[in-house]
């Protein structure tokens, strides 16, 4: 049945809530429980060297620890700072970061320096936040909204949040084509192998493996900022000591004659030639062994080599495969066999026996999240801190002036902290503003844009910014559109649906509600060791027929053995026909509780193809990828549940089959090994709030979850406790009447968004044409959709007018009795006070000039001062204060308002209750009138469901439950008559329509009116805020044109196509009317001798005296104007004309172009 | 239609009172004149609401406008609204109403001490004229809720307070929703109803009963005895043409025949309890009487003949 019944009493669980910002959270914690020390250990030493001391001082880092937030920052106060007390401050939550430094001199003990990295952000409800695993209770008791999820962080006074981005997948090579590839240099093709690879504190450095036209490859890679390219020989040289024959061997491997043509060939009679190709390259350049590879390579690196320029050249060489090549393995071994795979994959790709990956599909993308991109930041910033300091250290040193003594560890000390508390303040500001201050690029595609502001404007808003994921800037401005596409591989992963219309449509996409994001945490919270679950892995693939892959040997390759790749490691081979089984094993552990296997391992399984997607086993165990629940129903249903997570990358070849019925379109010889559990997963959180949104077109719910973000709703629960600049508040919501799972499942109820208004569809009058709708004035005044904005104004008087003459302080001017009745003895606004345009609400004493000020309220309404916060840190003087302000909203006419359905519609017309049609028999009156042409078009079909559902359930007094693909009860019975045998069984019209009478004439109208409770949402946009009118005003300076702009009291353009239309109409008159009188009408004094309208001057009249003598009034004294360039009056006319023209004159006169008027009938020549 | 309008003398018949319900018959008259009626008695019969509200304290969570509008909203006794005077008409008090003619004034104040939350209730309004004070429902309603004491205005925490004088005023729902004193009013045309037995006859019984539960609300009424056919509650009828639809469907066009009665209304009437339902009903035909009065005494001059036509002559005793 559909019904929901009553609501319960119990208390809300918030689970679900917290479930959705977990990305965020899990992985900033990763950053403070692992990450810190992780990037510490990857810091290279740096080491300075003093001549004359002959010592030698090496600095490293150790023990990074970050507090909890704390008051007072560093100043030993031990009171906790909360969140809420740093909203109304305008401060940031943030905590104290301190380090270890390490001076080692020359090889003695290192002495251990505590070091201050400054005041480091703390995300919300992570492990520093005093929040973590807090009770509603406790967060309604801190000031906090008792769901409060956090994952966002506090920086001066705002909420920012990390937009999660796309990257390209981790330690998978990706076959790529791209003509930007055949630019590099003369000879490259079009054609590479990408590979983006992720050390353990998720830095990143991306690997580039080119074809070249010649056949042979470019092993590519960025040193700061700039790519060198590498032949493949000598890189496979240079990692091992091996020969010709075996890389030969290791290269040919996938190829042997008895192939033909046949299923999952992916080698060709050209890779032998190619190999000889690769390794005559290196032979020519007369490089025959391991160490002199290793020598060319130190040779030429050498310079760009920090810290190395002593050292010698294989130490270079070493070093430069570290880091820079295949950074996610540390084996040099495996290593080697990683290229040799990517060339062959490469090689494949060229002789097209496999297709090249799509780098826009999921299938191979991962996600930045919040905490990874701090923590590669933090690196890089300490890393550049080093530097300086060693910079520093060395012009120490080297000034002979003053005492500088290195073995003086406090004097060292002193010389390494400057700019220590910068580290934190750096990570700050990249927090604040979003953009990435780096030499290195940290191997992003973008430099700015990665945190936003999280508005909570209402809560659908503020947690779409935790589940929203972009594409990337550098792609917003692409001309072509095959980014923004919606591919299948996005299924369960991606919502389809909400994404914004418009510019960023398809590359700001939203996460599904059960879409999660894998972390460093196993479902326990435990942090995982990847060592463990990686041998554990190895272990069971070897125990079912993996030949692990030693070095020195060689492997067979595709058809007859699948490669397997461990996080971008080949791993070993596995037969072609054990794989099948090896995968439906690794499946089943995944989901047992008790192997070592991580649940969200992802066995990404490319099976053999037609020159399908190269094949192999990828299995991946590494953080932030994209995760999904489904069933297992492969597995005897007993173990467990058998929810197996999947990632992206293996569900492309899985079969998944979705329980709302039919088989998809697959054919029987693939049964399908998975179910979905829900269909809803497909749908993000906002789409899941659209009751039957599978009865809608499509469009239409896109549509819906953009306007669910922009409705005025009830925004917090703890308004009181903050200091938004600016907050919509719906002041009599309710609980929609209709409404999916989804719903109670994340609390919406704490945060409702509309009214059940009664609506009918019907012509009405005809103020309903059009999108407009008609609103019962009657159900207005009694409360419907009546809202307020809050605004807020900080005031700081440390801030403002830092001047030298004395502080200032919040005092009532007293010798103006005129302020008392608008302001306190304190010198701030009652509250309650009703404030006018341009009155004084707050007023401040400058305390040795004893001078007055005053701030006064802009706009053009009165509003009520609501609350008045002050800054109490500051023991003697108020400095600081919070004076909020509210405007009141209730609906007036132009007011914009929509159903859950993409049906909006602007208020045209209030009518009383008495003019509304009403039912005879009930007397009822709707709220709400919509016109019926919003259905046949935009086929809304769950609207009209949803009026029917809620006049049923307000009947019953029950919810109703609108999920969509919802089973239909067990009776096969269609929606519609479910629900329209409830309205029957109340004594209703089975399809919801009721004769209603004409409230004006009191007559039968002459059709059955469809009526019913339809959820209503008011929309942010009100007229109040945008209505823009002028007669006379301010205008500009130099054109004398009426200025633009709605708050300076502008007028509105009457532009270019206004003007055709004007045209056409032949309304001459009238546009003259518009640009010329109305706007810069202008009489200039022309001389008809020159021509010129510049050269006219006044002169003078010195008449004046006599005639104020004889009392007569000061008449207006004719005017007397002369051309300067004639010398005479005698040609001088009066025209009128556009003002700006004069300016034309002006400027082109300022080019030495004269511009001569020629008047026609001038009575001077 | 048949255009001339005549003098005709409508005729009442009370079905149902009670106090904040009455039902009647409204006879030989027009869909106008029962419109202007239930228009009169939704928008223009005078109550008392509270119009004017000074906040002296007022640290609830509900704003200032919240707790003024929902003042505002609570039904008063209205009984002597008629009697009173407009506060803008009021030469008493220059018309800025704070007069006993025109005003009547409230206090509340309250406090919460205890840690329960405390309502604030219509309950604790004080006014100051007796005759005038919030709608009391707990004895006319039947069901007596312990808890339920007055209409909510706010609730309050520990510490939290809520002062206010609060001046109501005589006003009509025209002006503002609260001061309608009707919940509902309505009107329906009566129903006539013709079966025609002859084509009932030739139906099988099952035919009967399902012709029957074909209308969602309870108008015929299928004998399983006599097997016949009757109309047991013509009122009952929403006009909805199921019965009629249903015939149709079944091959029998004409099996009913419906109409409505052009003069002959039957009124529901639920009042906020602000005045009672039949003193409602009485108000309305006096401010309609005062409305037409106006008309007619407003100047027989050329105006008003324009304006009005023949219905001004009519008016005048034509």
């Amino acid at each position: 049945m559909k019904k929901m019944g009553k609501q319960s009493g119990v208390a809300a669980d918030y689970s679900a809530l917290h479930e959705l910002v977990k990305p965020h959270i899990d992985s900033f914690d990763y950053m403070v429980d692992k990450g810190l020390e992780e990037i510490f250990r990857s810091i290279k030493p740096v080491q300075v060297f003093d001549s004359f001391e002959n010592k030698k001082l090496r600095i490293f880092l150790d023990k990074p620890e970050i507090f909890k937030p704390l008051r007072g920052g560093s100043k030993g106060m031990s009171e906790a700072l909360l969140p809420f007390e740093c909203r109304q401050a305008k401060i940031s939550y943030t905590a104290k970061f301190t380090a270890d430094v390490l001076l080692q001199y020359d090889d003695g003990p290192p002495i251990r320096e505590s070091i201050n990295f400054g005041q480091f952000p703390i995300m919300l409800r992570s492990k520093l936040c005093h929040f973590r695993n807090a009770s509603p209770q406790k967060l309604v008791s801190c000031k906090e909204e008792a769901s409060e999820m956090g994952g966002y962080f506090i920086l001066n006074g705002l909420e920012r949040v990390v937009r999660l981005l796309i990257l390209p997948k981790q330690n998978y090579p990706m076959s790529m084509v791209r003509n930007s590839f055949r630019d590099r240099r003369e000879g490259y093709t079009d054609k590479a192998v990408v590979i983006r690879c992720v050390r353990g504190d998720q830095s990143s450095v991306t690997v580039k493996l080119y074809y070249l036209r010649n056949g042979t490859a470019r092993l590519g890679f960025w040193i700061q900022g700039r790519e060198y390219l590498l032949p493949v020989g000598i890189v496979l040289k240079a990692l091992v000591d091996t020969t010709d024959r075996e890389i030969y061997a290791n290269l040919t491997c996938c190829y042997s004659e008895k192939y033909k043509k046949g299923k999952g060939i992916v080698g060709t009679h050209l890779i032998g030639e190619r190999a000889k190709i690769i390794l005559d390259e290196v032979r020519d350049l007369s490089l025959f062994t391991h160490i002199q590879c290793l020598q060319h390579i130190g040779e030429h690196f050498q310079a760009v080599m920090q810290g190395l320029e002593n050292e010698n050249y294989s130490v270079v060489a070493d070093a430069v495969l570290r880091a820079y090549i295949f950074v996610h393995l540390d084996n040099n071994y495996d290593k080697f066999n990683l290229l040799i795979f990517m060339v062959q994959k490469l090689f494949s790709l060229i002789d097209q026996t496999s297709v090249p990956d799509n780098p826009d599909s999921l299938q191979n993308q991962d996600v930045l999240l919040p905490g990874h991109l701090i923590t590669i930041y933090l690196k890089e910033k300490l890393e550049d801190w080093l530097q300086k300091a060693i910079k520093s250290l060395e012009d120490e040193i080297n000034n002979k002036n003053n005492k500088f003594n290195i073995r003086d560890v406090n004097n060292v000390k002193k010389v390494i902290e400057k700019g220590s508390t910068q580290i934190s303040l750096a990570v700050e500001n990249m927090l604040k503003t979003g953009r990435l201050v780096t030499q290195t690029g940290l191997d992003m595609q973008q430099r700015a844009g990665y945190t936003v502001q999280a508005e909570r404007l209402n809560f659908l808003r503020f947690i779409s910014f935790f589940r929203s994921v972009h594409r990337g800037a550098s792609f917003a401005g692409l001309r072509t559109t095959s980014v923004r596409k919606l591919l299948p591989e996005s299924w369960g992963f991606l919502c389809p649906v909400h994404t914004p219309d418009g510019e960023p449509c398809g590359l700001l996409n939203h996460m599904t509600c059960t879409c999660r994001v894998a972390s460093y945490y196993d479902s326990q919270g435990n942090m995982r060791d990847f060592l463990k679950v990686r041998t554990s892995i190895l272990d069971v693939l070897i125990g079912v027929g993996m030949t692990s892959s030693l070095p020195k040997l060689i492997l067979a390759g595709p058809p007859v053995v699948l490669p397997v790749l461990l996080d971008g490691r080949v791993v070993g081979v596995i037969p072609t026909s054990e794989v099948e089984k090896v995968v439906a094993y690794l499946r089943r552990l995944k989901v047992s509780t008790a192997s070592l296997i991580p649940d969200d391992l992802e066995v990404g399984y490319v099976p053999l193809s037609m020159g399908g997607a190269y094949p192999g086993l990828y299995l991946f165990t590494s953080p932030s990828r994209f995760i999904r629940p489904v069933k297992n129903i492969s597995l005897p249903p007993e173990e467990s549940q058998n929810i197996e997570l999947i990632g992206p990358f293996e569900q492309v070849f899985m079969e998944i089959k979705c329980p709302d019925g039919g088989d998809g379109g697959t054919s029987n010889d693939f049964p399908a090994t998975h179910e979905e559990i829900h269909p809803t997963g497909m749908l993000s959180v906002v789409a899941n709030l659209t009751p039957w949104s599978d009865h809608n077109q499509s469009p239409r719910n896109m549509y819906q979850c953009q306007m669910g973000k922009q409705t005025m709703a009830f925004s917090s629960q703890a308004i009181q406790f903050r200091a938004d600049q600016k907050l919509y508040h719906l002041q009599t919501p309710q609980s929609p009447i209709v409404r999916t799972s989804a719903y109670t499942k994340y609390s919406m109820d704490e945060y409702p968004t509309g009214t059940n208004a009664i609506v009918a569809v019907l012509a009405y009058t005809g103020y309903d044409m059009e999108d407009a709708m008609i609103l019962n004035k009657s159900s207005v005044e009694r409360g419907m959709c009546h809202g307020q904005i809050y605004q807020t104004e900080t005031i700081d008087l440390s801030e403002m007018g830092r001047s030298s003459q004395g502080k200032r302080i919040f005092k009532r001017n007293n010798d103006d009795k005129s302020l008392h009745s608008l302001i306190d003895s304190d010198g701030l606004p009652y509250i309650g006070q009703m404030i006018h345009p341009n009155e004084p609400y707050c007023s401040f004493v400058n305390k040795v000039t004893n001078s007055k000020f005053t701030s006064k309220r802009k706009g053009t309404e009165p509003v009520y001062v609501d609350y008045v916060a002050v800054d109490t840190k500051n023991k003697d003087d108020l400095e600081k204060v919070n004076i909020r302000f509210r405007h009141p909203r209730n609906p007036v006419i132009g007011d914009k308002f929509s159903s859950r359905h993409g049906q909006k519609g602007v208020c045209s017309q209030l009518w009383p209750d008495i003019d509304m049609p009403f039912s005879g028999i009930t007397g009822m009156r709707p709220d709400l009138i919509i016109n019926p042409h919003a259905f046949p078009s935009r086929m809304t079909i769950a609207m009209l469901l949803e009026s029917v559902a809620a006049k049923g359930g307000s009947l019953f007094g029950e919810f109703m439950d609108a999920t969509p693909f919802g089973e239909n009860g067990s009776k096969s019975q269609s929606l519609v008559d479910e629900l329209g045998e409830m309205l029957k069984i109340k004594g209703f019209n089975y399809h919801g329509v009721e004769v209603l009478y004409s409230g004006v004439y009191g007559t039968e109208l002459s059709c059955e009116i469809f009526i019913g409770p339809v959820y209503y949402q008011r929309l942010r946009h009100m007229v109040s805020d945008k209505y823009q009118v002028r007669s006379t005003g301010r205008v500009d300076q130099v054109t004398r044109q009426p200025i633009k702009g709605r708050k300076v009291g502008g007028g509105i353009r009457f532009g270019e196509m206004e003007r055709d239309a004007m045209l056409a109409h032949g309304a001459a008159y009238l546009l003259h009317d518009r640009l010329h009188t109305c706007s810069d009408y202008h009489i200039a004094d022309v001389c008809a001798l020159c021509g010129s309208i510049l050269t006219t001057s006044f002169i003078q009249q010195q008449k004046h005296a006599a005639r104020e003598i004889g009392g007569l009034p000061p008449g207006r004294a004719p005017k007397k104007v002369i051309c300067h360039a004639c010398q005479t009056n005698r040609g001088m006319e009066t025209v009128a004309m556009p003002y700006v023209f004069r300016y034309l004159a002006a400027e082109l006169a300022a080019m030495n172009i004269k511009m001569s008027l020629q008047l026609s009938n001038a009575t001077g020549t | 239609m048949e255009g001339v309008s005549y003098q005709r003398f409508p005729k009442i018949k009370i079905r149902e009172v009670k106090d904040d319900y009455m039902k009647f018959e409204l006879r030989e008259t027009d869909a106008s004149m029962a419109n202007a009626l239930r228009r009169v008695m939704i928008a223009e019969v005078p109550t008392i609401a509270i119009d004017l509200v000074e906040i002296e304290v007022n640290s609830s969570v509900l704003n200032d406008e919240f707790i003024a509008h929902r003042l505002g909203l609570i039904p008063l006794t209205s009984e002597r609204a008629m009697s009173m005077r407009f506060s803008r008409d009021c030469d008493a008090c220059d018309g800025d109403g704070q007069c006993e003619f025109c005003s009547v004034e409230f206090h509340l104040r309250a406090k919460c001490l205890t840690d329960q939350t405390l309502d604030v209730t219509s309950k604790d309004l004080y006014s100051s004229d007796h005759t005038v004070v919030p709608v009391d429902f707990s004895d006319s309603a039947g069901y007596d809720v312990p808890e339920q004491r007055g209409i909510i205005i706010v609730k309050l925490r520990r510490g939290q307070e809520l002062r206010l004088r609060a001046i109501a005023r005589k006003g009509i729902g025209k002006d503002h929703a609260k001061w309608s004193p009707a919940a509902t009013v309505t009107f329906m045309y009566e129903p006539e109803i013709h079966i025609n037995e002859d084509l009932m006859e030739t139906l099988t019984s099952e035919e009967k009963r399902s012709w029957v539960e074909s209308s969602p609300t309870k108008v015929f009424e299928f004998n399983h005895e006599t097997q016949q056919v009757a109309v047991v509650d013509a009122e009952a009828y929403t006009y909805d043409e199921e019965v009629i639809k249903k015939a149709e469907a079944m091959g029998k066009p004409g099996l009913v025949e419906i109409h409505a009665k052009e003069d002959s209304f039957i009124f529901t009437v639920e009042t906020t309890g602000a005045i009672k339902a039949s003193q409602l009903v009485l108000n309305a035909i006096e401010v309609l009487k005062q409305k037409l009065d106006s008309v007619r005494l407003s100047e027989d001059t050329v105006e008003a003949d324009d304006q009005f036509g023949e219905l001004g002559a009519h008016l005048r005793g034509g």
